[in-house]
């Protein structure tokens, strides 16, 4: 088989297509930049050989990279982002356990970015000034883009209380795969539980702007999962992760097409 | 082992248990687990946290199936002290707990293979990208899930508020760096494609990992060969002054002292070729195990 050959040296359309036979990929060359690129990177040869071997063969290639859509093949799952926003103690991170954990039986591939591990890695530079918090709910956002685009369900879970931060961080995953989850329960329920005694230091003045005492909490406006008490109970946290997991199998999440 | 097993961070929890040595003051191990037998987790037993200090991380249930290796998460929504459940009703009534979150085993087993960090330095113009592309070519077809990060993508997006003054471009390997370590958690084999000329900064991402998960891939390949090259038309501008700093140019490359994979340019188009030094990596994964569960 002979194989097809174009070369950027000759007035082409802007997308050209190279076969090449044997073992290199099929790869569209976008545009003429690109394909300089190429020739350039193909070999460690030259530019006189270069040149020798386009007018010759006109022949270049590139290995067509791996992106989402090879990757959500492969794990059969759909790359997302599940964002639990809450004041301290409305179960965040127990939801997101819970997820985590359900969707691990269904074979499914997530992983969860807590406020708190990532403030002792990723942004350890990072104080508790608004401007830091702000970044801090940026650079978190960034993250779960990446590990989004990669095909994992990343289950963001921290408190997050400003409307205008968690909605840039929709922004960023331009839409559709930015699920927000509001742990939409009473500031007397997450006080009573107080699981890291955060609540009795702020009461006593020892924490200064925590959410829900003398900082605000800006609950969602538009979310897409919202869970609440009902009659005065909590949900059990596997029946609120079922809830979020019959949302992303509606969504079609929870498979590659 | 069916049984209860309780794991805390530093202090560790001190449980009264009589009949189960908790009664003479010895402190458990900072890290680790203590197992109670089934049999002892009836409704008379009380499982006391007498002091503020205590932070239990969490109880869970010990079957043949758990794994006690996790990151479990704090305790939410639960006391110890007041003995009340939040949520499902489990054999030892008044002992709170949630199961317990997946753990690196588990998605490594997931995805039959081991996370790591492939870092590949060199250069501009050493061929990072291009190896990092059929890298990932390569190991998809063997059904490895991977991801590259490639200080251009990057700077674009996590690290858009970095300029190119030296304390930023520290700051840059940095966050790489601890995103990388994020991926290498998940079981993804992580491929970040970037210059990083310091050997310090390298070294610090290195430090992130536990052992073996870093491995360090240099793009041997001489300053003339890039230059030639020149992909992105970069010596070009550095060469008549219009780029300051430039890697190679007027700013220097430390090459790795002690690197795991070594991509030496021979000017053999088969010996170095992109797939042939895919290649080479992956006999280096493979030896080392990362690419099975």
């Amino acid at each position: 088989m002979c194989p097809i050959v174009l070369s950027n040296c000759l007035p082409l359309p802007l997308m050209s297509v190279l076969v090449f036979p044997l073992t290199m990929t099929l790869r569209k060359i976008e545009d003429k930049e690109q394909s300089k690129r190429l020739i350039a990177v193909s070999s460690g040869r030259s530019d006189h050989q270069e040149r020798v071997l386009r007018m010759s063969t006109n022949i270049f290639w590139q290995e067509s990279p791996i992106g989402k859509t090879e990757r959500q093949k492969l794990i059969n799952q759909k790359g997302c982002v599940v964002w639990i926003t809450g004041l301290s103690g409305s179960g965040k991170s127990t939801l997101a356990c819970s997820l985590s954990r359900e969707l691990y039986t269904r074979g499914k591939l997530s992983y969860i970015l807590d406020g708190d591990n990532l403030r002792h890695g990723l942004n350890k530079d990072l104080g508790f000034k608004a401007e830091d918090r702000v970044e801090n709910i940026r650079r978190v956002g960034e993250v779960a883009k990446l590990f989004a685009d990669a095909g994992l369900i990343c289950i963001a879970s921290l408190i997050s209380p400003y409307r205008k931060d968690r909605d840039a961080c929709r922004e960023m995953m331009q839409g559709s795969s930015f699920i927000e989850v509001y742990m939409n329960m009473s500031l007397q329920l997450c006080e009573a539980r107080d699981p890291k005694g955060l609540y009795k230091l702020a009461r006593a003045g020892k924490i200064k702007g925590f959410t829900g005492i003398d900082d605000p909490y800006e609950s969602p406006l538009n979310c897409e999962i919202e869970l609440k008490e009902k009659e005065g109970e909590c949900p059990s946290p596997v029946a609120m992760a079922e809830e979020v997991i019959a949302y992303l199998e509606d969504k079609g999440f929870l498979q590659n097409q | 082992m069916e049984g209860l097993a309780i794991r805390a961070s530093r202090p560790s929890i001190f449980c009264s248990l009589p009949g189960l040595g908790g009664g003479n003051q010895q402190r458990p191990p900072s890290d680790g687990f203590l197992k109670f037998p089934a049999s002892s987790a009836d409704n008379s037993t009380k499982l006391v946290v007498n002091s503020g200090s205590f932070h239990p991380i969490s109880a869970v249930n010990v079957s043949t199936r758990a794994s006690l290796t996790a990151d479990i998460p704090a305790l939410s929504g639960t006391n110890v002290k007041e003995e009340r459940i939040n949520g499902e009703k489990k054999k030892a009534d008044n002992i709170v707990w949630h199961e317990s979150s997946i753990c690196r085993c588990d998605r490594q087993e997931l995805l039959q293979q081991k996370g790591c960090v492939i870092w590949i330095t060199g250069l501009s113009g050493s061929g990072k990208s291009t190896v990092a592309c059929a890298l990932s070519k390569a190991l998809f077809e063997r059904g490895k899930l991977t991801y590259t990060l490639d200080g251009d993508n990057v700077r674009h997006g996590l690290n858009r508020d970095l300029t190119f003054k030296a304390d930023d471009r520290t700051e840059n390997i940095r966050r790489i760096g601890e995103v990388a370590k994020l991926f290498a958690d998940v079981g993804v084999i992580c491929i970040a494609s970037l210059i990083s000329p310091y050997r310090r900064d390298r070294d610090e991402c290195r430090s992130l990992l536990p052992e073996g998960d870093f491995v360090e891939v240099f793009m041997d390949v001489p300053l003339s060969v890039c230059e030639s090259r020149d992909p992105k038309g970069l010596y070009k501008l550095a060469r008549a002054g219009k780029i300051k700093g430039f890697t190679g140019i007027d700013d220097p490359y430390e090459a790795p002292l002690n690197c795991e994979v070594v991509l030496k340019h021979t000017g053999d188009d088969v010996s170095s070729s992109p797939h042939q030094m895919a290649e080479n990596i992956i006999s280096y994964l493979q030896n080392k195990g990362y690419l099975e569960g």
